[in-house]
């Protein structure tokens, strides 16, 4: 089959437990074709995908396909994007086959003893288009697909809910606070978005919701062809002494809808770009990467600068309807 | 602690000035009943009238918002704290009217303000220091009312006013329109300085009027409606 010949499959580990990972704001994952980057986005407007018939202890291979279909079905919600997700049935097969089917299932994986589930990707290497994407949870890990979750054990719904983030093309968010364990590792102190890439303490289902982080993520990727209203975009550049500062995270609180939406500085100039918003007035905080290891996101050689206060703009920046915001210079200065 | 302060001292210049009208408006009163015994001159003659002038707006608190995120329990926390206002301003006001009939005027007004849209932060859970930050606003207010005149024989007339209208307040660069409305009552005199009743300019006059002002919608961050003091000073002529 043509599409074997010219894939290759992206492995993304993703949601942590209890282990610090830098993170994105609903940053868009990307892939590079021929020396340009390209979106990673489904082409289609409906993504199929199959589960895997197993199970595993305390739930079901069909607890388990509610459990992500409730977690495809908050995404398919979201107004202002148009992307929807169908169930193709159960497969004997396991994630991670390149088969062209995105499937999702369990996988016994205790050598990774810190990822509770991970997305990877099959992409066409000429065009950048996305194939085939598959969700693995590590069934060395407890899961509970109760209604308000079970001590002790994960939640499928919510693991599933950040998953499909992925799936459909976002990276990790960096709305969320984390605090050092005595053991090593960080601890979710609160996060809002369900692309925060450590997940909340075991039992919880505060991660079946998404946040506005999330919402305008894959409004932003996958745009409603009638959104109720223009949206539009903040941009700007962070400096610090004069010099452009990257991996800077800037955060848009919205005071009237009291949203928080987040993104970074990724270029050598220091810019930034959050885009889909709402129109209205914004405050923007900017924030180092401080809360943890910057080289899970950021490229190694990429000199992410996280020696700078957090700083509020002191200036409220405007999103027009259908527009720009206009360049925001923001001057931060080193700790 | 200095925000507090400073709201505090905002309060304080509101209450202030809004008891300063007050005493204005009663000296006026009673100047007037004063006068209304004693003189003769008419209200006013000519049925066109026309005003322009100064004003100023008190500033509205649109309250406090937090920038919550959220905890393993489904619980809000607070990554930092907001309150915001739109601050007093200066602006222009004009109106024109038609005397209907007696001492009742109906009338257009409109008025433009540039008053400053500030949102304080505070409490961030990073510490970072608090600031106010803060854009300037073009206000359009346009609207129809009328003013009903105490009658008198006096060049000093109270008056009651009433009206409504559209509000559109535009953000920094005009980038983004908002738009709402107004309701306004309020009174005020008119001091006649001149009063003929022959020549196409019948009178010309001061005009003071006292106001409260209730907005809707517009750039209210708490989606509420809130009322501001007015005051107004116009040079006044009629036709």
């Amino acid at each position: 089959m043509r599409w074997r010949r010219f894939t290759r499959r992206i492995a993304l580990a993703t949601l942590i437990a209890m282990q610090a990972r830098p993170a994105l704001a609903y940053l868009e994952l990307g892939v590079s074709v021929g020396g340009r980057q390209v979106k990673l986005a489904w082409p289609q407007a409906t993504v199929r995908y199959s589960v895997s018939n197993a199970g595993v202890p305390g739930v079901s291979a069909t607890d388990f396909q509610a459990a992500v279909g409730r977690a495809f079905a908050t995404w398919e919600a979201v107004p202002t994007a148009a992307i929807t997700y169908q169930f193709n049935g159960f497969t004997s097969a396991l994630p991670g086959r390149d088969d062209g089917t995105s499937t999702l299932g369990f996988q016994n994986r205790p050598d990774l003893d810190r990822v509770l589930a991970a997305t990877s990707f099959v992409t066409d290497s000429v065009s950048g288009a996305l194939i085939e994407s598959d969700i693995f949870f590590n069934s060395a890990f407890a899961w509970s697909v109760a209604p308000n979750g079970e001590a002790n054990r994960f939640d499928v719904e919510s693991i599933a809910l950040h998953e499909i983030g992925h799936m459909s093309g976002l990276s990790h968010s960096a709305l969320g606070e984390t605090e050092l364990r005595a053991g090593g590792g960080r601890l979710v102190t609160a996060a809002e978005t369900v692309m925060f890439p450590i997940a909340y303490a075991v039992g919880s289902v505060a991660g079946r919701t998404l946040r506005a982080d999330d919402i305008t993520g894959i409004t932003d990727l996958y745009p409603s062809s009638n959104p109720s209203q223009p949206s539009g975009s903040i941009s700007g550049r962070v400096t610090k002494n004069g010099t452009p500062v990257f991996g800077a995270h800037v955060v848009a609180f919205d005071p009237v809808t009291h949203a928080l939406v987040g993104s970074f500085t990724l270029d050598a100039q220091g810019r930034f770009a959050i885009s889909s918003l709402p129109p209205g007035p914004r405050v923007l905080r900017v924030e180092p990467l401080d809360d943890a290891e910057i080289d899970s996101f950021f490229d190694p050689s990429r000199n992410v600068d996280i020696d700078f206060r957090v700083a509020f703009v002191d200036r409220i920046v405007v999103v027009p309807r259908g527009g720009d915001s206009g360049e925001v210079t923001i001057e931060v200065v080193p700790k | 602690m200095a925000t507090t302060a400073r709201e505090l001292a905002r309060h304080r210049e509101t209450h202030e000035s809004l008891r300063v009208i007050a005493c204005v408006a009663i000296a006026l009163l009673a100047t007037t009943a004063r006068e209304a015994a004693a003189q003769s001159a008419a209200l006013g003659s000519g049925r066109i009238e026309m005003s322009a002038g100064a004003a100023w707006l008190s500033s509205q608190a649109f309250g406090s918002a937090d920038a919550n995120e959220t905890t393993s329990a489904n619980a809000p926390f607070r990554l930092f704290s907001t309150s915001s206002e739109l601050g007093s301003a200066a602006g222009l006001d004009a109106r024109v009217g038609v005397r209907l009939a007696g001492t009742l005027v109906v009338e257009a007004d409109a008025s433009y303000a540039r008053p400053e849209l500030r949102i304080t932060t505070s409490s961030d859970a990073e510490s970072a220091t608090g600031l106010t930050a803060a854009e300037r606003l073009q206000q359009y207010m346009i609207g129809g009312g009328a003013t009903w005149y105490v009658p008198t024989a006096s060049r000093v007339a109270p008056f009651v006013a009433g009206g409504a209208g559209y509000l559109r307040q535009l953000h920094d660069r005009a980038l983004l329109v908002q738009t709402g409305r107004y309701y306004r009552f309020g009174g005020g005199v008119v001091y006649l300085l001149s009063s003929q009743s022959t020549g196409t300019l019948k009178a010309t006059g001061i005009r003071v009027d006292l106001r409260a002002t209730t907005f809707k919608d517009g750039v209210a961050l708490d989606g509420d409606t809130h009322v501001a003091a007015a005051v107004a000073g116009s040079f006044l002529v009629r036709f």
